[in-house]
């Protein structure tokens, strides 16, 4: 079975003052059909890039895709017609974004708002865009929803605000929906009614989400399948409980040993050490060696490529050579 | 705003008003020249006979507080006197002058909105491009000539060159019995150089704000998600990002109007528009003070005669009214910059505090002979 949005050797460069920067370097992977596909990773690895390339919303410039093919029922989307890739968007593929509480307009109702998404797509009357606005607005489990469809974002709690932003984006039955970070901003009792919704919403409507966080309760909660990022490049793919039962790459191992365990007060926290090294000091070699506890001289020669060691896919030299 | 706040304001606004126009009266007294040598040379000779009889047929040859407290209690009972050279009340002849005026720069207002914010939103799509490097060089050019240049400018190239406009007037003499609207048709044909000399100044203004204000807005989440949404450019630049862009411009659009009320009386000289400002202009140059004081009184009324802080803050009161869900995001920035340019008006010497367009202004009461 194909996938249903394939991304195959992504490259998305940035131009910025140290010159050409690789945002993402031979980026791949697929999302199935009514399936959840968690990206995890720290901040600037990629993540919301990834997004914003499926949506064909790199702001360019200084933002420009430099190769590789991204396929949405098997429909290419590099190089496709401004006017086909609006019909696209909102309509196939929908976005919820971080921020709910700045990613609604405030000049118009939410009602308005999600019936302008409706009327992009579909040909119905403003009326009946609007009552189906009502509707999905109840469907994301808005109380009264009559009234808070006339009401303006200002209006709204940030939880609300971003269920308004996921009926937006379910308006028009899209079969992929990418979820970047929409709990960030959100409380944690909130985060987990989102990500509830989100379950229901896919049951019912059958959509494949693409979750991207940084939060691996998220995606033990939320995603059949998990790819690890790190610095423009995804290092470890595999179902999601292979990635955490069994993390192969030291950094996908690193962050779920960050993961706080209830009842243990003895056990120190682990941290990472060091940080993401800037995009343009990128060497020739892997680009985590650095932080890494097993590093050793093929790290900082060559680049590991994602590749089967026997489990899953891992991008790491320690992995391939069994010392890890 | 409170009741006691109105009353408070309007209590200011008549002592301001006393004052000005005491002000204006008392400065007459320093201005050389004669009322009554100006009549008097209009009625063919001026023996001093003659001029002593002007004077005391005026009220001329009172003293001055007498002449002050005359025409102070007239005017507070709305009587703003009679005009020494057209001989008929200032009243009326202001209400033949004011529909002129308003129309030129009610239409100057439009023109410059208009094309002022499509420029400024045109040149925020791409700020580094050759359209906005235009609004740019433009807008400073535009608010750096004096109107009047501008004005005499363009009479040139369509007096001469490309003779399409009328360059003077309001109606052409030969179409006085043509139908209604023949004459609509031929006033707004001499309405096009008139206004968009008096838009200029205005229009790059605009295009400048509108621009920076559209480039902090196109920069924000909501514009993504809007795109997310899969809306066209044009949706996404004039209804998404223009009606958040829109709150700065509101505000000093409101504070301009009475800029362009008083780049009127410049344009409306050299246009010899039949308007307000021609008026003032010719009734300066024939000493015709109760209709210059006229002028400076009503000049006054307008707006709260250069309260700023009173005007900008309507402004903001409607900028509020404008866009409903702004009230808790963004009010600081518009009243913000609302403040700027009530300060920046306060610094053009044409609109100073006090309708200082008018400002050379000086009566003398008529006495009521018998």
């Amino acid at each position: 079975m194909s996938a249903l949005l394939e991304i195959e050797d992504l490259r998305v460069t940035f131009r910025t003052r140290y010159g050409e920067v690789t945002a993402l370097d031979s980026v791949s992977l697929q999302v199935n059909a009514g399936e959840t596909l968690g990206i995890v990773g720290e901040s600037g690895c990629g993540k919301s890039i990834t997004a914003l390339s499926v949506m064909g919303l790199i702001p360019s410039p200084p933002g420009k895709i430099a190769g590789g093919s991204i396929r949405l029922n098997g429909e290419e989307l590099i190089g496709v017609s401004p006017a086909r890739m609006r019909a696209l968007r909102g309509s196939d593929v929908a976005m919820i974004f971080q921020e709910p509480m700045t990613s609604l307009n405030p000049v118009f109702t939410v009602g308005d708002q999600i019936a302008e998404a409706i009327m992009l797509h579909q040909k119905v009357s403003p009326d009946q865009a609007f009552r189906d606005a009502v509707a999905l607005l109840d469907r994301v489990g808005i109380p009264s929803p009559d009234r808070r469809a006339r009401d303006y974002p200002h209006q709204l709690s940030g939880g609300m605000r971003q269920r308004v932003m996921i009926a937006m984006a379910v308006s028009c039955r899209p079969k992929v929906l990418i979820a970047d970070e929409p709990t960030t901003a959100l409380d944690v009792t909130v985060q987990a009614q989102i990500f509830d919704l989100l379950n229901e919403i896919q049951r019912d409507f059958g959509a494949a989400i693409m979750l991207i966080t940084h939060d691996m309760g998220a995606i033990s909660e939320m995603a059949d399948r998990v790819a690890v990022m790190y610095a423009g490049r995804v290092i470890e793919t595999a179902t999601a409980d292979d990635v955490l039962d069994l993390p192969q790459h030291p950094y996908a191992r690193g962050l779920i040993d960050c993961i706080p365990t209830l009842g243990r007060a003895d056990h120190a926290l682990k941290e990472i050490p060091g940080v993401v090294p800037p995009l343009h000091l990128l060497g020739k070699g892997c680009a985590f060696a650095d932080r890494c506890a097993y590093k050793f001289d093929r790290c900082d020669a060559e680049k590991p490529l994602l590749t089967d060691h026997g489990r899953h896919p891992v991008a790491c030299h320690g992995a391939e050579e069994g010392r890890i | 705003m409170s009741f006691s706040f109105l009353i408070r304001r309007l209590a200011y606004g008549l002592v301001l008003m006393l004052g000005v126009v005491v002000l204006n009266f008392l400065l007459i007294r320093l201005a050389p020249g004669d009322p009554a040598v100006v009549i008097a040379g209009e009625m063919g000779g001026a023996t001093e006979e003659m001029l002593q009889s002007i004077r005391a047929e005026y009220g001329l040859d009172q003293p001055v507080l007498t002449q002050l407290w005359i025409y102070i209690s007239n005017v507070a009972q709305g009587d703003l006197g009679q005009s020494y050279f057209f001989n008929q009340p200032v009243a009326s002849l202001i209400g033949q002058r004011l529909g002129p005026t308003i129309l030129l720069v009610l239409v100057a207002q439009l023109l410059s909105i208009l094309l002022g914010v499509f420029l400024g939103v045109i040149a925020a799509r791409k700020p580094n491009g050759p359209l906005s490097a235009f609004v740019s060089v433009f807008s400073t050019l535009g608010y750096a000539v004096p109107v009047f240049w501008t004005g005499i400018m363009l009479i040139i190239l369509f007096a001469s060159t490309f003779p399409i406009f009328p360059v003077e007037g309001m109606a052409s003499v030969r179409l006085r019995d043509a139908a209604w609207y023949v004459r609509g048709l031929d006033v707004i044909h001499h309405l096009v150089l008139p206004a968009f000399t008096l838009a200029i100044i205005y229009l790059a203004q605009y295009a400048r704000l509108s621009r920076a204000s559209m480039m902090e807005v196109l920069g924000s989440d909501y514009i993504r998600t809007a795109r997310a949404k899969g809306a066209g450019e044009r949706s996404v630049l004039f209804r998404h990002a223009l009606r958040n862009a829109a709150l700065p411009i509101l505000t000093v659009a409101g504070l301009q109007f009475g800029n362009l009320i008083s780049g009127s009386l410049l344009v409306e000289t050299v246009y010899n528009w039949p308007g307000m400002g021609r008026l003032a202009f010719d009734s300066i140059l024939r000493r015709d003070y109760p209709t210059i004081m006229g002028g400076a009184v009503l000049c006054l009324c307008h707006g709260g005669g250069g309260q700023y802080p009173h005007r900008s803050e309507l402004s903001a009161g409607r900028s509020a009214a404008a866009g409903p869900g702004m009230s808790g995001i963004r009010t600081t920035g518009p009243r913000r910059r609302g403040a700027a340019a009530a300060g920046q008006e306060g610094a053009n010497p044409l609109c100073a505090p006090g309708g200082g367009a008018f400002t050379p202004g000086i009566f003398q009461a008529r006495k009521r002979a018998g």
